[in-house]
């Protein structure tokens, strides 16, 4: 049986390969502080994970350029060691694994999507890595008791309820007729609970309740519904894809709803996508250019808004804002901690209670930020056609007030 | 015989040292003997058989939800466990995760081995292409419907039980590694078992000529059914291995993951020889390392080579790495070879 020779030199082969490759770097090289990501940059989620690596680097080049982090008396630089997550949850768990045991980070920063955190928070709750997280924001990554895992944002259930109880109050105090779409994913699914929520306690009836698949691109039969049944509200979550898919449908199909709630408008790009059809979309946000919050890197979030249009020619999303403020959460964290112990960073994470040009930061026992509400805007266009999204609630920060109800296509 | 024993005790060995050889890579290594297994069970379809499958995801798939879901519900209520994302956390202590794991194992196979069995007796009977397609939407239906039980998550997705605080940190690494590379060994032994009787060449007398098969007294749909439930068999058992060490599961793209372990199982088989037993094993292990190699070195563009890589496995190794080895040294594969008659043909030319 000569094959055996070519199985066993197969065998000898992998097995020197295996072992020539194990490089290890370590947590913090020289002057670097290596962090360790698994971003989105193909498949479903590839733009917000675009978003969410340019709010990284963008806050990376900021610190390490006034000086860096200063730990022990000595100045550090922030680096990280990004993979491709391929959108993928199996993909992203085994890169976590990746990232630390093979790559030897100890402080990662978190994936785009709340399916992605919540296939990678187990394993860094395993090794006791630090997880700055700033795009999981399903509300059930907060009850697992995880206790390395910190987030920038407000759970994905306070999303949108807002809108309802907007709705509602608009409406006379009266009970509303809500119809909803969400994609089939952790994160939509955690706003369908919100609104849920919101209904049973404003006593709404949800007359339309439908799921839409992942990489979503056509939501007519849920619209064809909507223009037989006259909803008060039309709910829509389904990331970018969801916010596009349905601009373009119901602009398309001359759907007529007084309200239309969304997530990812901004992620979307929709006002400059989609102009005037996206005239009136309600969204909720994490955060806006123009709130009054800031912080002594990138001052005010007009300015940060500036510097990144700058870099990257677009206006930033709230997923870029937050991935940025994650960052600084770190730098506060090892300062505080004034060590590169785990333990001792994870604490300082806990402990937080910081402004940045994105909000306040303050970590409640889950992980999640409690500092910091949801904001509403919309997008309202000028006479030329110039669309531009303006914060309607809350009314602290409010630029515009809410138009309600739509106006209908006819009218347009 | 005895050189065959020894190269099967030094692969055994190196199969039970890996993980303390090198213990960063126990993920991988334990991901590699899901693949392995995944490649030789839809060998046996697709290599023995010709009936290229696209369905054998759905075995693993179901394989997965079922293994978790009995290792949640022996000791928690399900629905509650799943609602809302999981919103509840109920832990498992270290010997209920053992006993609902040993559990879980035993009904992602058994249950995904009967499906196969209801399944190929309805469908089995399409022959090629109509075969293929057909398979396919199963995988693609089996997503979107788990994608919309409410009990298993639906499209929160279902967070297997984390791993008890056992051992050290490399418990749960090593519990995995080993889980699946015992797997692998008991589908090799099975599957090598089942090759060396009749059986094999009835798979590869219906991949030659389904209908001289059935003239000659075979019963082809019999040995097409049993066929297939072995490969459900170890595919569920796959499965819910998978399931355990992801610590997640997500209905299209981590269960019925059509689109890429789905395809990976077909290309592996091809890439190592398919219609081999040893092909699916190396074509699994050279993917494997290729794929992870693209992973890291060609970021963004990884599907970009791996796509270059298939092209080229089709143009120069139609046959795969076995066939192309067995053209070249034919009489290491134990084929006689006439020197004679060979350099005669090497004249004429």
């Amino acid at each position: 049986m000569k094959i055996n020779k070519i199985i066993l030199s197969f065998i000898s082969a992998i097995a020197i390969l295996l072992s020539t490759s194990v490089v290890s770097f370590a947590k913090v090289v020289g002057d670097k502080i290596v962090l360790g990501a698994a971003i989105s940059l193909t498949g479903k989620y590839s733009s917000n994970g675009v978003h969410t690596q340019n709010g990284y680097n963008l806050a990376v080049e900021r610190i390490n350029s006034m000086g860096g982090v200063k730990v022990g008396g000595k100045t550090y630089k922030f680096e990280i060691i990004y993979y491709d997550d391929e959108s993928n949850p199996k993909r992203a768990a085994q890169l976590a694994e990746r990232l630390i045991s093979q790559d030897g980070v100890e402080f990662m920063l978190g994936p785009y999507s709340s399916g992605l955190t919540k296939a990678i928070a187990p394993v860094t709750e395993k090794y006791g890595v630090p997880m700055v997280e700033a795009n999981g924001a399903s509300r059930s990554l907060f009850t697992k008791g995880y206790k390395y895992l910190f987030a920038v944002l407000a759970p994905a259930n306070l999303y949108l309820d807002v809108a309802i109880e907007t709705a509602v109050e608009l409406n006379g105090g009266k009970p509303v007729r809500i119809a909803q779409a969400f994609e089939q994913d952790a994160f939509s699914q955690d706003v369908r609970l919100g609104i849920l929520d919101a209904a049973k306690r404003t006593g709404s009836e949800i007359i339309i309740d439908d799921k839409l698949p992942k990489e979503l691109n056509d939501m007519a039969a849920t619209l064809v519904k909507v223009k037989q049944m006259k909803p008060d509200v039309l709910v829509v979550s389904g990331h970018t894809k969801g916010a596009l898919t349905a601009i373009r449908q119901i602009a398309e199909m001359k759907v007529d709803v007084p309200m239309l709630a969304m997530t990812h408008c901004d992620a979307a790009k929709l006002s400059k996508q989609h102009g005037k059809n996206s005239q009136y979309a309600l969204c909720a946000s994490q955060w806006h250019k123009s709130l009054t919050y800031k912080d002594k890197f990138f001052g005010t979030g007009m300015k940060y808004a500036k510097d990144f249009e700058k870099q990257f020619k677009y206006d930033p999303p709230y997923q870029s804002a937050e991935s940025s403020a994650a960052l600084l959460v770190f730098k506060d964290a090892f300062e505080r901690a004034n060590s590169f112990d785990k333990k001792k960073v994870r604490d300082a994470l806990a402990a937080t209670n910081m402004q940045t040009f994105y909000g306040n930061i303050k970590f409640a026992e889950g992980g999640q930020n409690v500092d910091k509400p949801m904001v509403l805007f919309q997008v309202i266009c000028d006479g030329s056609g110039k669309c531009e999204n303006k914060v309607v609630a809350p009314l602290k920060w409010a630029s515009a007030k809410l138009v309600h109800p739509i106006p209908k296509w006819s009218e347009r | 015989m005895n050189k065959n024993f020894i190269l099967y005790a030094l692969i055994l060995t190196f199969g039970i040292a890996a993980p303390f050889i090198f213990p960063a890579f126990k993920v991988q290594l334990s991901i590699l003997c899901v693949l392995i297994i995944l490649a030789i069970t839809w060998n046996i379809q697709g290599g023995e058989m010709g009936y290229n499958s696209f369905g054998n995801i759905l075995f693993y798939g179901l394989g997965m939800y079922l293994c978790a879901s009995v290792q949640v519900g022996m000791f928690f209520p399900l629905a509650e466990w799943t609602e809302s994302g999981g919103e509840k956390t109920f832990v498992h202590t270290p010997s209920q995760f053992f006993q609902g794991m040993a559990a879980g194992l035993v009904v992602a196979a058994i249950i995904p081995t009967i499906v196969a069995g209801l399944i190929g007796y309805a469908i089995l009977g399409l022959r090629g292409h109509y075969f293929a397609i057909c398979t396919l939407g199963l995988g693609v239906a089996a997503g979107e419907i788990s994608g919309g039980i409410e009990i298993i998550g639906a499209g929160q997705g279902f967070t297997t039980p984390p791993f008890p605080n056992v051992g050290g940190l490399e418990a749960r690494g090593e519990f995995f590694y080993l889980l699946s590379f015992v797997a692998l060994v008991l589908t090799f032994i099975v599957v090598r078992g089942v090759y060396s009787t009749r059986f094999r060449l009835i798979l590869n007398a219906i991949r030659d000529n389904e209908d001289k098969a059935e003239a000659m007294g075979i019963q082809t749909m019999k040995y097409k059914i049993i066929g297939w439930m072995i490969s459900a068999f170890f595919c569920g058992l796959a499965g819910g291995i998978m399931g355990g060490l992801v610590g997640y599961i997500d209905s299209t793209d981590v269960a019925f993951d059509g689109r890429e372990m789905g395809v990976f199982m077909v290309l592996m088989a091809i890439l190592g020889g398919k219609g081999t037993l040893w092909g699916p094993v190396i074509g699994a292990t050279v993917f494997h390392i290729f794929k992870e190699g693209f992973w890291t070195f060609f970021l963004g563009w990884q599907y970009v080579a791996l796509g270059v890589l298939i092209v080229v496995i089709v143009i120069y190794f139609p046959e795969g790495i076995m066939g192309w080895l067995r053209e070249k040294y034919p009489e290491r594969f134990g084929e006689v070879v006439d020197e004679a008659d060979r350099k005669a043909q090497v004249e004429l030319k």
